[in-house]
């Protein structure tokens, strides 16, 4: 294997070095050169003011990143921020009245209700348990002020006594359309059980917000009531920042428009028709969001679970105790983390692409501005 | 006034230093008339930015680096759109001096080997091996830390010693250590 000498290599460089020998003159050159120059202008020394190690190179790269570091943040906690407000308006019934004339076990009523409110909605975030006349119209009471958009959501498991399945179907339906709604879906389901035909179903029913909570009183007077929960999601924040971002968008287009009349060449007025083709479209869908939530607000959806006595259409749900539910809240709280984990991948991706890029930018620019200088420390 | 002072320091400066610059960069762009050139322009732009010397650590490094910066910059954006290998180059013609001691023939083959090194290599092993700066004060001249200059000497090292033109019989850094061991 072959080695390197070094003080061989020094002794070669230098004599091949020494082969050169100094212009006469050169200094001088170089002298008067300096003379020249010493009329010119010097610029100002940004090397002394920006140090490699100084405290404002710190200074703008601490505050490059705390920029970076908002870019992100900002955007992920208003989406964070902007998310539903979930108002529940559970409500339990320990021991429910047996109401109605048929003598049923129980009945479920299932309702999501949207409604334009102008006052609080004061159930929001409690839980009663009071008999369910007063609970509904605790709830009516609560449910109207222009200035709040409101979901309602609540559901109701009624019982109605042996062969009064139908007739019970055809007075929800009188119900509903009385109360100025209408019927979403049906679905019934007829069985045997003992040489004993019997039937169960779900009826959906959509009526406007002012009614809702009426028409809950109706149907839990209509059979025997087992349980009836209700629940309100805030949407007041989504509908407002829509409107907001709608209305700016519009103004977008209105200046676009401007610009557009005073654009002369083929080019400018393909670049204006193009940002104003995409302002169109985002208008386009946030109005239909709009519509949607509007619409979402204006009716109150309503599911009632119907069955005849001792057939019930959802089964009892028994609470989970013990073990078994350690282990199914530590999956949710696995799955929780995850999706946690994925949320914030996407931000934080960029986050440091963005961080990369700025020093990748600062580092080519300093390492510029040190090759005109000379490389000068 | 001040600026004559200047003037004076400067020609202090040239005074010591202006003939190893040169041969450095001699060294390491391999003709003359480019080597004159990146060290005048180099203490030129060293005393118009003299004032930041005074945040610098040390003259010489500090002044190196001015040299190598300008040579980097001469290797990347002249020379490359010239043909390097002219033939009034000055290290080739060392070879055509009268060498009855071998000595010229020694350089000649040191200077060819490096000249075949990339920039980046040659770069550190001037300023090791002519400049005899320390790897740390090569580090301050290329702006890396000292451990990419060592890993830049073990590699021009390596290099070296594989080269054919110090793999001959004559004497080189190379069959001087191999004879050494024998």
């Amino acid at each position: 294997m072959t080695t390197f000498d070094e003080e061989m290599m020094k002794r070669a460089l230098r004599e091949a070095a020494d082969d050169f020998a100094i212009s006469d003159g050169a200094v001088e050159s170089i002298l008067d050169e300096a003379r020249n120059a010493a009329t010119s202008d010097e610029s100002p020394p940004i090397r002394a003011f920006i140090r490699r190690n100084g405290p404002v190179r710190s200074t703008i790269l601490a505050a490059a990143a705390c920029v970076v570091l908002l870019a992100v943040a900002v955007p992920l906690f208003n989406s964070e921020g902007t998310a539903k407000k979930n108002v529940p308006t559970a409500i339990k019934f320990a021991a429910l009245p047996r109401v109605g004339t048929h003598g049923g076990s129980g009945a479920v009523i299932a309702g999501t209700g949207e409604s334009s409110l102008s006052g609080q909605v004061a159930a929001a975030g409690t839980s009663l348990s009071v008999p369910v006349g007063k609970t509904v119209q605790k709830a009516n009471a609560t449910s109207l002020d222009g200035s709040l958009r409101v979901e309602e959501v609540g559901t109701i498991q009624l019982s109605v006594g042996a062969r009064h399945f139908q007739s019970a179907l055809t007075q929800l339906t009188d119900f509903a359309t009385t109360d100025g709604g209408f019927v979403a879906s049906t679905q019934s389901h007829t069985g045997t059980k003992a040489s004993h035909s019997y039937s169960t179903g779900t009826i959906i029913l959509q009526v406007p917000e002012r009614n809702f909570t009426m028409l809950v009183d109706q149907i839990r007077h209509a059979g025997d009531a087992t349980s009836v929960a209700t629940s309100a999601t805030d949407v007041t924040g989504q509908y407002v920042d829509l409107q907001a971002r709608i209305s700016a968008l519009q103004l977008s287009r209105t200046q676009y428009l401007k610009i557009m009349t005073r654009t002369n060449s083929i080019g400018g007025i393909l670049s204006v028709q193009n940002q104003l083709n995409t302002i169109q479209s985002q208008i386009e869908q946030l109005q239909a969001q709009l519509n949607l939530l509007n619409s979402e607000t204006t009716y109150a959806t309503l599911t009632v679970a119907l069955s005849e006595a001792g057939h019930p259409v959802i089964a009892p749900t028994h609470p989970r105790t013990g073990v078994d539910k350690a282990w199914h809240d530590s999956l949710h709280g696995f799955a929780a983390g995850v999706e946690w984990l994925i949320r914030i991948a996407g931000p934080l991706l960029f986050a440091l692409l963005l961080l990369g890029a700025l020093l990748v930018l600062g580092r080519g620019t300093w390492r510029a501005t040190e090759r005109r200088r000379g490389g000068i420390r | 006034m001040s600026d004559a002072l200047d003037v004076d320091e400067l020609r202090t400066w040239l005074e010591d230093g202006y003939a190893s610059s040169v041969r450095t960069a001699y060294l390491i762009l391999g003709n003359r008339p480019d080597a004159e050139d990146a060290v005048q322009e180099s203490f030129l732009r060293a005393w118009k930015f003299r004032d930041s010397l005074a945040t610098s650590s040390s003259f010489k490094p500090w002044l190196y680096r001015v040299v190598v910066n300008t040579c980097n910059s001469k290797l990347r954006k002249e020379i490359p759109h010239r043909n390097r290998r002219r033939p009034d180059d000055d290290v080739d013609d060392v070879a055509m001096i009268e060498d009855p001691i071998g000595r010229v023939t020694l350089s000649y083959d040191v200077i060819s080997a490096l000249k075949d090194l990339p920039a980046h290599l040659r770069i550190v092993v001037v300023l090791r091996y002519y400049a005899d700066l320390s790897e740390r004060d090569i580090a301050i001249v290329i702006g890396r830390q000292p451990g990419t200059v060592k890993s830049r000497l073990n590699e021009a090292r390596r290099r070296l010693a594989l080269h054919p033109a110090l793999q001959s019989e004559a004497p080189s850094p190379i069959n001087v250590r191999k004879e050494k061991r024998s």
